[in-house]
């Protein structure tokens, strides 16, 4: 059965292969490249020491490259929609499961085998991008401390091996149920980009519960350090109430401070002289500053949990696509 | 000895339609079984039954003396060719070779290169750039490759042309007097069987209408010619199937249980197409079915 499967799917694995192998020469030369820019830039701004604003200085690499690294963020629906769609419903479509199922071997065999290979495929191949995005992005990981960010956390570590074994689980599901080609492609995308967003977008920042730093006026600031994810932030009131304008939309806020939120008498002060407007928060009763977040140090935990919700879902499909394949006739 | 198939009130259900109903069949050991019917009669979801590609909704099913399942060792001995000819249309009649080498136990691939070779096929030329006829003949010899005891056809030679359909039927005669080897094949045209099969299964409506050796059958059923008159001793000692009325002669396909004495009727042999088309017309017009009346004078 392995056989069948490399002779009907090889040139799809040459093509993948051979893409895979320019982005990594890409990706090889200009990482070191961008490597090199940055130890020479953390050298000089050490002579001067002024590497405490470095980022908002340095740039690394081009846009164009940096476009298309952020690009990758498709792969793992790529992978969905071109090996999980059609990986039944193209047998089902033109018939060839019949042919399949009628040589001495089992539909679970037949089942196990197709679907075993276009994981273990999407998982290699979606690591393998991941693993150059990673390697890529490192120095910029360094510079701007940005790795919890859509966009960042997305397309690094281990979290698209996850998306990439889901998308395919999703694609092979969806062909099983509709025994056709193209609506299940369709499919996968609408599902997967949707539950994308929506884990992505409105479950992430819940799975740790986050860190509040509470700074009181007139105490040594203190603010988290590295890659943190920031949820929330603002100013703590009389009663120890957190203030804060998390949604955008809700009026102005100053350091997440919404300004409605502020005693009248000081508001003007946010504008036009911040530093009196401590003394005057203070003098109403205000106690300080808070900031909510998720430390730099959970980002792997963040991963794991992201990629096993996704490996999960993943498994779920194929239980789905076992049960569908093997008691619906052919 | 066990029959090749043997079905006892098999059932198949799809959501709104009832595709086969109590169908009760024996096919012997070593025969060719033409399963004949019009569109939609049945024949494809008996076949896929046979083959285990679809589970029954009721009813007993036993092929070559098993329950068809998912099973290696089922399989083996089945050769099930579906009516699209479904091959992979990118790979060629040798990569068919080697996926049939590696998904059976039992398998004779020299058997199909000769064949195909013989016919002029290539064997390294896309199976999807073939004719119809040829890819029907690479279905074939790939499907006889496993040496199996049954083989079931779906209008194997729909997609053939007459020359072409002479030798796919003459390969299948070949493969059964080699012995071991039962066929079903199924056809809506009765022509395209006589000649090669030994054994009928007729569906119509969904339902089986008759069943058995060719040879008895023929025997059993008579065509009487006679003047347009009462025919109720006819109907008292006969199965009457059909009856062709004008205004002053009538024509009536019976099944016989013993001579027929009326001297006002002519008996005559019947052939395998009028037997067929005589059921057919039967199932067509099911009540009452024995006031079937073709003509235009009343």
């Amino acid at each position: 059965m392995t056989w069948l499967v490399w002779r009907l799917y090889r040139n799809q694995a040459y093509l993948a292969a051979a893409a895979l192998a320019v982005f990594a020469v890409l990706v090889v030369i200009t990482g070191r490249q961008m490597a090199s820019q940055y130890q020479s830039a953390l050298a000089s701004c050490a002579v001067s020491h002024s590497c405490s604003t470095l980022a908002s200085r340095l740039t690394l690499g081009t846009p164009l490259l940096s476009f298309l690294v952020t690009l990758t963020v498709v792969v793992p629906c790529l992978l969905g929609v071109f090996w999980g769609g059609p990986l039944v419903a193209r047998e089902f479509e033109t018939g060839t499961s019949q042919f399949a199922w009628t040589q001495s071997i089992t539909r679970g065999r037949w089942l196990t085998v197709k679907i075993g290979w276009a994981l273990l495929a999407a998982a290699a191949w979606g690591g393998a991008v991941s693993a150059l995005v990673t390697w890529w992005s490192s120095p910029a990981n360094a510079l701007n401390q940005q790795n919890f960010q859509a966009g960042q956390f997305d397309i690094q570590g281990i979290v698209p091996i996850g998306y990439a074994l889901f998308a395919v689980a999703l694609g092979v599901s969806a062909g099983a149920l509709l025994r056709r080609t193209v609506p299940a492609m369709a499919i996968t995308i609408v599902v997967f980009t949707f539950l994308r967003l929506v884990i992505g977008q409105d479950l992430r920042s819940h799975y740790l519960t986050a860190v509040t730093i509470i700074n009181r006026f007139g105490h040594h600031m203190r603010t988290p350090t590295g890659s943190y994810w920031l949820v929330s932030q603002g100013l703590v009131g009389r009663a120890g109430q957190l203030l804060s304008a998390p949604t955008l939309g809700s009026g102005l806020a100053v350091n997440g401070v919404p300004v409605s939120e502020m005693p009248s008498v000081c508001r003007p002060l946010a504008f036009q002289n911040p530093i009196k407007l401590i003394p005057c928060l203070a003098s109403h009763g205000y106690r300080g500053f808070f900031t909510t977040y998720q430390p730099a140090s959970r980002y792997w935990a963040f991963q794991g949990i992201e990629t096993g919700i996704f490996v999960l879902l993943a498994v779920a499909l194929i239980a789905v696509t076992a049960v569908v394949v093997l008691r619906r006739d052919a | 000895m066990t029959p090749a198939i043997e079905t006892r009130g098999l059932t198949k259900r799809y959501r709104k339609v009832t595709a086969l109903t109590d169908c009760t069949i024996t096919v012997p050991e070593g025969r060719i079984s033409a399963l004949i019917g019009p569109n939609g009669a049945g024949k494809t979801t008996l076949l896929r039954l046979l083959g285990g590609l679809a589970r029954p909704s009721g009813g007993e099913v036993a092929v070559l003396g098993g329950t068809p399942r998912q099973n290696p060792a089922f399989l083996a001995e089945i050769g099930f060719v579906a009516q699209e000819i479904p091959l992979y249309r990118r790979l060629t009649a040798e990569d068919h070779i080697a996926v049939g080498a590696h998904l059976n136990r039992r398998w004779d691939g020299t058997s199909v290169r000769q064949r195909l070779e013989s016919l002029n096929i290539r064997l390294d030329q896309k199976v999807g750039t073939l004719s119809g006829g040829q890819r029907a003949q690479v279905a074939l010899a790939l499907t006889l490759a496993k040496r199996p005891r049954l083989l079931l056809l779906d209008e194997p030679v729909a997609a053939l042309d007459p020359l072409a359909r002479r030798q796919f039927l003459a390969h299948l005669a070949e493969a059964v007097a080699a012995g071991g080897l039962t066929v079903v094949l199924s056809s809506h045209l009765v022509a395209d069987l006589e000649r090669t099969c030994d054994h009928l299964i007729l569906l119509a409506a969904s339902r089986v209408q008759l069943c058995g050796d060719i040879d008895t059958l023929l025997a059993q059923h008579q065509v009487l010619v006679g003047p347009a008159k009462d025919i109720t001793a006819i109907e008292r000692d006969h199965t009457l199937v059909q009856a062709v009325r004008t205004a002053r002669q009538q024509t009536l396909l019976i099944r016989r249980n013993g001579p027929v004495i009326d001297p006002a009727f002519e008996a005559a042999d019947v052939g395998l197409e009028e037997l067929v088309l005589g059921y057919m017309g039967q199932a067509a017009q099911p009540v009452p079915a024995h006031l079937t009346t073709v003509g235009e004078d009343q």
